[in-house]
């Protein structure tokens, strides 16, 4: 089997949610991503949930998911034994991605520096990148999240502003480095030539196309807040149905239209207390009701499917029970379950894009490792020795 | 110019609103050669709006409303446009040779549309047998959902995402709409073209590539599906909070609608954030909310606490005087605070970016900083059609024809402002 990023080495460093992320893009598509961890436990092994609420440094669900057919590598990255070994790892890497603090971070660059070159490409995830009198501020999800204005627009007003679900801002920002990592190994690739690339958790998130800040920029103008369903173009929002909830999008013609033939109430395509700009927001209430009448003899699959028949922008509302058995996730394979050794049947997404049809084996997802599972291996494949692997053990440099 | 990463590839770009357009001007920060085929005559969806008076997104000033529109401008830099009308015979012929232009096409029409106009995969590989074309419809290509039509919210809610990501007190009637798809794909289909440029390499041939926008949100978001599969638990909006660390919050500030998030992690965090509170003995060990575990018992109460101190404070002095003793702790700013942030300054992170109708704007800048050549702006959100003669040009089409195509419609550098 050929996957896409066969013979490609990667190298991660740091254990953060962020990272493992980002090797994610790479791993399961062929690349030998080399998991280097600190002594101390992974960030991303400690998130739960755990099988059964008992925690275990291999079995919490984000490491299981994240850190798919990588081979884990337990370095102190502060020793100079640790960055002897990191820098014999990476010189023949084709990427190096860390996650770990600015001073530490330059202290890994310097490794790889020849004259004003790279020997190989590095990017650094840092709170608030590797320059600035920011540099060495400590962020999490939370915070770099209320940086990035998506907090503040994530809210109801006269309300706490509120992040996404845990740890979409983190995941996010390894999505940057790797998007900006593969373009680096693919310069390398053609060009042979290297970069150094400072990914900014806050400028990642900042700079992404939904910033609250851009569009502030453009205009000088606040969106409004919305929340719910809006009152002034409708149906926008979540109504309830016979089993949950529909979320529509349908405010506008010609969609609304359709909505209104679907529901077998053409006439309110024309009504003026609907279709008026002054008089629609106040006739809110008889058209939710009218609605939610119709919605009431459906389930949210039969609304799904009659509307869209007809054209109607909107979908249900799922929870996490119903993930795997909606019809497309079935038909798609979505989500797989495979074997994890000491776990048994897991259940993860599927592959986030697929190359040359549904079944390609582009990609494939291979047991996240247990910590520390190929120090050995990965030490013996760089030309250490029996008794030097030992030395590194008894010297707390690896575990 | 630009950073080189990606020079010598060709983008192809017939996309619409962000999650496709955004990631082909991330493709042109990096260096690829980006052509956006624009919408003609019909506007491209992020042109639309409605009465510019009314309608937040539209930039004052002179010109028309279809190139002032804020959603437009940020997912449509360093690229080139052509406004073209691919139904009619001149414009597929311009579609084709531009398919034999480039090494990835870029498409994000709903599921079977693209076929329906001629150019579905087994066309386009036809033309160049060399090509990437990446298809990202919200649900894919293959299932019971093709055709089915959708953007960036619902798919946040069929993820099963929009029910984990509001208050712990909401209900789905209150679900805040928001667009994370159109953010994190770019990011997942950037890997997945370049991956199959490798490919290339390897077989002397192009990729299909079906990229469902729900499927990348859902490897984001292990712990949803976890929780049910691992603990036959529906997992509920934890907000602001984590339900292993206390405190991890936000935080009401002095001012208006001002917040600050504050978490300490560590016992040793949260001895410099009760020392600072003013109360060194919640951190002594004889307290009870020295240990986590006495923090988390007392959730409410801890917040409560923070609340009274953090209400008479500047999110951003705040944060400064808690980050200086090593607390988790930022301002949450609303869309004109960034220009606050001197690390922002101090990096240069703003450009100063020009345009015909909204003239010197202090915008966002990049998603990076590369060396030792970083990303620049060189192409402001282009106008609608700018590029149409160069591009044309570089084609092989004479002036003639390029006369004869603007006098049939085939090409425009205008559009009807009451059309949608």
């Amino acid at each position: 089997m050929t996957q896409p990023l066969n013979g490609l080495k990667i190298i991660e460093i740091g254990g953060t949610v962020s990272v493992s992320a980002a090797g994610k893009k790479f791993s399961d598509f062929g690349a030998n991503v080399i998991k280097i961890e600190p002594p101390l436990v992974s960030e991303v092994r400690k998130i739960a949930p755990f099988p059964d609420d008992i925690f275990h440094i291999d079995k919490g669900a984000v490491h299981l998911a994240f850190d798919t057919s990588k081979r884990s590598i337990v370095i102190d990255h502060l020793t100079n034994s640790g960055k002897e070994i990191i820098q014999r790892l990476g010189k023949d890497a084709d990427l190096i991605i860390m996650d770990i603090p600015v001073t530490e971070a330059q202290d890994l660059i310097n490794l790889f520096k020849d004259g004003d070159n790279f020997l190989t490409n590095i990017v650094t995830i840092t709170p608030h990148g590797m320059t600035g009198p920011y540099k060495d501020r400590v962020e999490n999800d939370l915070t770099l999240f209320g940086w990035s204005t998506r907090s503040h627009r994530h809210s109801i007003a006269g309300r706490e502003p509120l992040r996404y679900g845990p740890y979409a801002g983190v995941v996010q920002i390894g999505s940057t480095a790797a998007a900006v990592g593969m373009a680096a190994v693919w310069s390398k690739l053609k060009e042979g030539t290297t970069r150094l690339v400072d990914v900014s958790g806050v400028e990642a998130l900042m700079g992404n196309v939904d910033s609250g800040f851009f569009l502030w920029a453009v205009n000088g103008a606040l969106q409004p807040r919305s929340a719910g369903q809006s009152s002034g173009l409708y149906p926008s929002g979540a109504y309830k149905c016979k089993d949950g909830y529909m979320l529509f999008s349908a405010g506008r013609d010609p969609v609304y239209s359709r909505l209104c033939n679907a529901i077998g109430r053409p006439d309110l395509a024309t009504d003026k207390r609907f279709t008026d700009p002054e008089e629609k927001p106040k006739n809110f209430e008889i058209f939710k009701k009218i609605l939610e009448d119709w919605l009431s003899t459906r389930t949210k699959y039969e609304a799904f499917d009659e509307l869209q028949e007809k054209g109607v922008m909107c979908c249900p509302v799922l929870d996490a029970s119903e993930l795997e058995n909606d019809p497309q996730s079935v038909y798609r394979k979505s989500y797989i379950t495979r074997n994890q050794d000491g776990i048994g049947d897991i259940t993860i997404a599927g592959p986030p894009f697929r190359m040359n049809g549904l079944h390609s084996d582009a990609w494939e997802s291979k047991p996240a490792p247990n910590v520390s599972e190929h120090t050995t291996e990965i030490l013996q494949e760089h030309g250490y020795g029996t008794q030097e692997i030992i030395a590194l053990f008894r010297a707390g440099v690896t575990t | 110019m630009t950073s080189q990463l990606l020079k010598g590839i060709n983008v192809l770009e017939i996309a619409e609103v962000w999650a496709g357009p955004f990631g082909c001007s991330l493709m042109g920060d990096l260096g690829a050669d980006v052509i956006k085929v624009e919408s003609y005559p019909r506007k491209s969806e992020t042109r639309n709006a409605g009465d510019p008076k009314l309608d937040p997104r539209v930039a004052e000033g002179a010109g028309p409303i279809y190139e002032r529109i804020n959603t437009h401008h940020h997912g449509n830099r360093n690229k080139r446009n052509i406004a073209l009308d691919i139904r009619t015979s001149e414009g597929r012929e311009v579609l084709t040779r531009l398919i034999k232009w480039g090494d990835i096409l870029v498409e994000s029409f709903s599921a079977g549309t693209i076929d329906r106009l001629g150019y579905g995969w087994d066309t386009v590989r036809e033309i160049n047998e060399k090509i990437t074309m990446l298809s990202l419809a919200g649900w894919g290509q293959e299932g019971p959902y093709l055709g089915r039509i959708m953007f960036g919210v619902g798919f946040d809610a069929m993820a099963g995402h929009s029910l984990i990501r509001g208050y712990q007190d909401g209900s789905p009637e209150e679900m805040i709409p928001i667009l994370h798809s159109d953010a994190t794909v770019p990011l997942t289909w950037i890997v997945a073209v370049l991956g199959s440029l490798i490919e290339r390499d390897r077989s002397g041939k192009g990729s299909y590539i079906d990229l469902a926008q729900i499927e990348d949100l859902a490897w984001q978001f292990p712990g949803i599906i976890s929780e049910w599969k691992m603990n036959n638990r529906v997992a509920s909006p934890v907000a602001n909070s984590d339900p292993s660390i206390v405190p991890h919050g936000c935080y009401k500030s002095a001012g208006e609608d001002s917040w600050i998030n504050i978490a300490a992690e560590t016992d040793s965090q949260w001895e410099s954030l009760a020392t600072m509170m003013g109360y060194p003995e919640w951190a002594e060990l004889k307290h009870p909310w020295s240990s986590i575990i006495g923090r988390i018992d007392s959730r409410a109460d801890i917040n409560s606490h923070i609340n009274q101190f953090t209400k008479d404070y500047d999110a951003f002095d705040l944060a400064d005087k808690l980050q200086a003793q090593g607390i988790i702790a930022a301002p949450v700013l609303s869309p004109p605070d960034p220009l606050m942030s001197p690390q922002l300054h101090d990096r240069n992170w703003f450009q100063i970016i020009d345009h015909p109708f909204i003239p010197e704007r202090l915008l966002g800048g990049f998603l990076w900083k590369i060396e030792p050549d970083p990303p620049s702006w060189d192409q402001r959100a282009a106008l609608v059609g700018e590029n149409n003669d160069e591009i044309l040009m570089q084609l092989g089409f004479s002036s003639e024809d390029i006369l004869q195509m603007r006098k049939k419609e085939v090409i425009g550098d205008s559009y009807d402002e009451a059309t949608r």
